[in-house]
């Protein structure tokens, strides 16, 4: 009897520590993989410029890529699977780089990256932007958490953020600013993570 | 448990509902043109602050309502905000009698409150209070008309899904406080526009149209249709196997094509015109409702 008891303290022990723990690994994550997701932030605002696009893989295999493709009449939504040869003349139809992209889709995949994405928002009236990454760890995900994503979100501008790490809408006003409902915590000045459910 | 028998049986209100809903004729709204419209906003040159509207400013409002006029398709509801909605409604209304819409929000703003049809509005001091500042949205932080006619909207209408959430605190613009069944849509539409609205399917059932892109394709002959659809499989945000099938966001449908097995669907959401490829299969998984909208007087 008494066995029983240790052994089933042991399991819920281990499953409160394990769901307590996403936002531990998040934090060290981008240290961790900051060569490869810094390339895949760099090498997806440099195309973003030459036209306007999202990324996102749409299976739990990473097979299937989405491709939104934004111009000034029209957004245009496609699905892929990865090497297909359609992606590339879809590619040339809208003057994206043909090596860029798929580079930058393998780079995705080898970090588990969901999504890659441009996001516009104003300060002050004056329109600024930021690149969400959303990545899928490799690592197991907290059993009692439906946490399952790391979101790093990287501006162009320091950000302001209170006394425990929080992105802040202004140095002096303290109104935590969530973005899709989720609270940033700071990695760098420009660099802000969260763990959150969804990867959009 | 009372709360799931309750919501269940809303549920199932809302559902039949749905299905029988072509509703009574309401009173006829006198509708407008677009030049009508234009010339009525491009003669306001200016406005005064409303101590109404705390934090509209007056100059981004009037900016924000001659866009809306001016090109309808830049109606934005935000980013993972509730509002899409209200944000097709508006879209709709923009095409029905935009010098009403732009006569309402002027008033709204003036006011505090205003008349439209058989419909009052009052927004609550919650909401006064909040538009304006609603940020991280996207292009929505410096478009304060459609913020505030989207809280009034969700403020004023009520379906059983704001049933738990029907007072707005800061950040509901993303809750079931902001949500919009597929009834509640439809009676939108009677209530503020000039349409006869005729809805197939519901928030949980699709419809039962038969051949769904051959019935979308008949009905956009003659009117407009507004989806209810899926996007959860549109646009995932998780990669699971398992996925809840049931409708989340509306768009308001321009065109519809078939080549080989590929079907290309136009539509509006998000300010601007989405262009997809879709096939049969696909395009009937992810519909719920399908609101055919002709004007009064016309209808087939």
């Amino acid at each position: 009897m008494n066995n029983l008891i240790r052994h089933t303290s042991w399991v819920v022990l281990a499953i409160f520590l394990s769901s307590c723990s996403a936002k531990n690994i998040s934090s060290s994550y981008y240290f961790e993989h900051q060569d490869q997701v810094e390339k895949i932030e760099e090498s997806y605002k440099a195309i973003y410029k030459r036209s306007p696009f999202t990324l996102a893989f749409a299976d739990k295999q990473f097979r299937i890529v989405t491709l939104d493709i934004l111009t000034d009449s029209m957004s245009y939504i496609y699905e892929f699977e990865v090497d297909e040869p359609r992606l590339n003349d879809t590619l040339l139809k809208y003057h994206l780089p043909v090596t860029g992209v798929n580079t930058l889709i393998h780079d995705m995949l080898a970090i588990h990256c969901t999504w890659v994405n441009n996001f516009d928002y104003y300060v002050d009236e004056k329109k600024r932007s930021t690149i969400f990454l959303s990545i899928k760890p490799t690592v197991s995900h907290p059993f009692l958490s439906d946490k399952r994503y790391y979101i790093l979100t990287f501006f162009n501008q320091p950000q302001y953020f209170d006394e425990q790490g929080r992105l802040v809408d202004k140095r002096k006003a303290k109104r935590i600013r969530k973005i899709n409902g989720e609270i940033f915590h700071r990695i760098t000045d420009k660099v802000c993570y969260t763990v959150s459910s969804q990867f959009r | 448990m009372i709360q799931r028998i309750f919501l269940i049986f809303l549920l199932s209100c809302s559902f039949y509902s749905a299905l029988f809903a072509d509703g009574k004729i309401e009173q006829p709204l006198v509708t407008s043109t677009r030049e009508e419209a234009i010339q009525y906003v491009d003669n306001i040159k200016s406005l005064a602050p409303s101590v109404f509207w705390p934090k509209v400013k007056p100059d981004l409002f009037l900016q924000n309502l001659k866009l809306n006029v001016h090109d309808p398709l830049s109606i934005y509801p935000g980013r993972a905000t509730n509002f899409c909605g209200y944000g097709a409604l508006t879209y709709l209304m923009l095409q029905d009698d935009p010098l009403g819409y732009a006569k309402l929000l002027v008033q709204l703003y003036t006011d505090g409150k205003a008349q439209f049809g058989k419909v009052n509005f009052n927004p609550s001091d919650a909401i006064r209070a909040a538009a304006g500042g609603l940020r991280f949205k996207g292009v929505l932080d410096i478009h304060p008309a459609e913020q505030m006619w989207f809280l009034c909207l969700a403020d004023h209408f009520k379906g059983y899904l704001n049933f738990f959430n029907n007072r707005y605190d800061p950040g509901d613009e993303n809750t079931f406080w902001a949500s919009v069944n597929f009834a509640k849509f439809n009676r939108m539409v009677r209530k503020l526009l000039n349409y006869d609205v005729n809805a197939r399917g519901s928030d949980m059932i699709r419809p039962s149209v038969g051949n769904t892109y051959d019935y979308i394709t008949e009905k956009l002959k003659t009117g407009t249709v507004v989806l209810f659809e899926n996007n959860r499989i549109l646009h995932k945000k998780k990669l699971e196997k398992i996925k809840l099938a049931i409708p989340t966001h509306f768009i308001v449908l321009q065109s519809l094509s078939k080549k080989d097995d590929k079907i290309t669907m136009v539509y509006w959401d998000y300010g601007g015109r989405t262009s997809l490829e879709l096939d049969s299969d696909f395009l009937k998984r992810i519909i719920f409702g399908i609101s055919h909208c002709t004007k009064k007087g016309i209808n087939e």
